[in-house]
């Protein structure tokens, strides 16, 4: 397909879903997911990313496009308009991967004092390592993982709150749970040894 | 099916529920009358018009006033409107030119003789701190417009936006302002701009992301 086809093929699209043809909207968001992924992913891997991190960054663009869409003008061409959204969420993403990995690796004021002086206080501590898990997440997904993990509210009402779709909370939750996964596999962390160990190495 | 899927599929069932993308312009439009209406309130409430208001509105420093600060607004309301569409023609820029051409012959060939730091020791930090007084509604209204919109480069959406509500507290103030020397009126009409236009620029690049 060339660049006009494409252009029309999805300005086309685009209008379809103006007049509220959901199936139409949907093939395209799935095309222009591939193509995203396609472009994006050798740019991520470059810098060290990987597939999670496309896939992340892929979404984070279909969610910006979905809810700017309005900002779309029919008169105007359709790729323009995509190739700055997609550009400042690249920007975006990668701003915010720079930052949270700075955290991750940072030794902060409060852990140095850790070090040599251990909280007493056993709630304060809790909270206080919850909210070091939850500080690899990006604002938006701590955000959701905090409404709906730690103060229990619902789907619903936070996809209210927080001015969305259900399916949009849904799939953050999804994607701040693996990221939380994958974090705790690869902060190294001091396990407490079994008894048994313990007595196998006495 | 992958996460991604579900997130298509969760976008794409709430297809057709947007206006338009004819609303943006409404919106501005919208907003930029109600920033005028709150700050010629402000000017009527808490400043209160120029006494010989009537004689004067008919001689010439009020007009280049005016028509300096309706092109001022008009060229940002042209930009803010680029910086909330991605991927709109820059093009939009060359809006603000009537206004610096116009601000520049103010200052070039000022026919009032009238002193560039007004008459008073006063009349600088008086004028400059109006206009900014009568600019924080427009502020804070433009501010909902641009988060309306999606603006790609915060930081200038943000100074765009404080230059706007500059420009329409400024507009408003003519109605109060009692110097009417253009170099004056020029310089610290644009100064008051600058200094929204920085405020916007700082609060922006915090408040305008997406």
């Amino acid at each position: 397909m060339t660049v006009e086809e494409r252009e029309q093929h999805w300005a086309e699209a685009m209008r379809a879903e103006r007049r509220g043809e959901a199936v139409v909207y949907e093939r395209m968001l799935k095309e222009l997911a591939t193509a995203l992924r396609r472009s994006l992913a050798p740019r991520l891997v470059r810098v060290g990313f990987g597939a999670h991190e496309t896939e992340d960054l892929v979404q984070e663009i279909l969610i910006g496009l979905h809810g700017k869409r309005h900002t779309w003008d029919p008169a105007r061409p359709f790729l323009p308009w995509l190739h700055t959204i997609a550009r400042y969420k690249l920007i975006d993403f990668m701003r915010h991967r720079r930052r949270d990995t700075r955290r991750r690796v940072d030794l902060p004021h409060d852990d140095w004092l850790e070090m040599v002086d251990p909280p007493a206080d056993e709630a304060m501590h809790s909270t206080w390592e919850m909210d070091r898990h939850l500080a690899v997440l990006p604002v938006s997904q701590r955000n959701v993982v905090r409404a709906i993990a730690v103060e229990g509210g619902s789907v619903r009402s936070v996809a209210q709150e927080l001015a969305t779709s259900e399916g949009v909370v849904r799939v953050t939750l999804h994607r701040a749970i693996s990221r939380l996964l994958e974090a705790a596999d690869t902060t190294p962390t001091i396990k407490p040894r079994s008894r048994k160990e313990h007595d196998e190495h006495r | 099916m992958t996460s991604t899927d579900d997130l298509i599929h969760s976008l794409a069932s709430t297809a057709g529920t947007r206006r338009s993308s004819a609303s943006l312009h409404a919106a501005l439009a919208v907003t930029g009358a109600a920033s005028l209406a709150c700050a010629l309130l402000l000017v009527f409430s808490v400043i209160g018009i120029r006494q010989d208001f009537a004689e004067m509105a008919v001689r010439m420093p009020f007009a280049f006033k005016v028509v300096c600060t309706g092109a001022l607004v008009f060229g940002a309301s042209v930009v803010a409107l680029y910086a909330a569409t991605p991927g709109a023609s820059a093009t939009a820029l060359y809006a603000i030119s009537p206004a610096v051409i116009f601000l520049a012959c103010g200052v070039i060939f000022d026919p009032t003789a009238f002193p560039i730091m007004g008459r008073t020791n006063t009349a600088v930090t008086f004028c400059v701190g109006h206009i900014l007084f009568l600019s924080l509604p427009a502020m804070v209204l433009t501010f909902v417009f641009m988060r309306k919109g999606a603006p790609t480069q915060p930081l200038f959406a943000g100074a765009v936006i404080g230059i706007l509500s500059a420009s329409l507290g400024a507009l408003a103030y003519t109605l109060a302002c009692k110097n009417d020397g253009t170099a004056f009126v020029a310089t610290l009409y644009m100064a008051a701009c600058a200094i929204m236009a920085f405020i916007g620029a700082v609060v922006g690049h915090r408040v305008l992301r997406w």
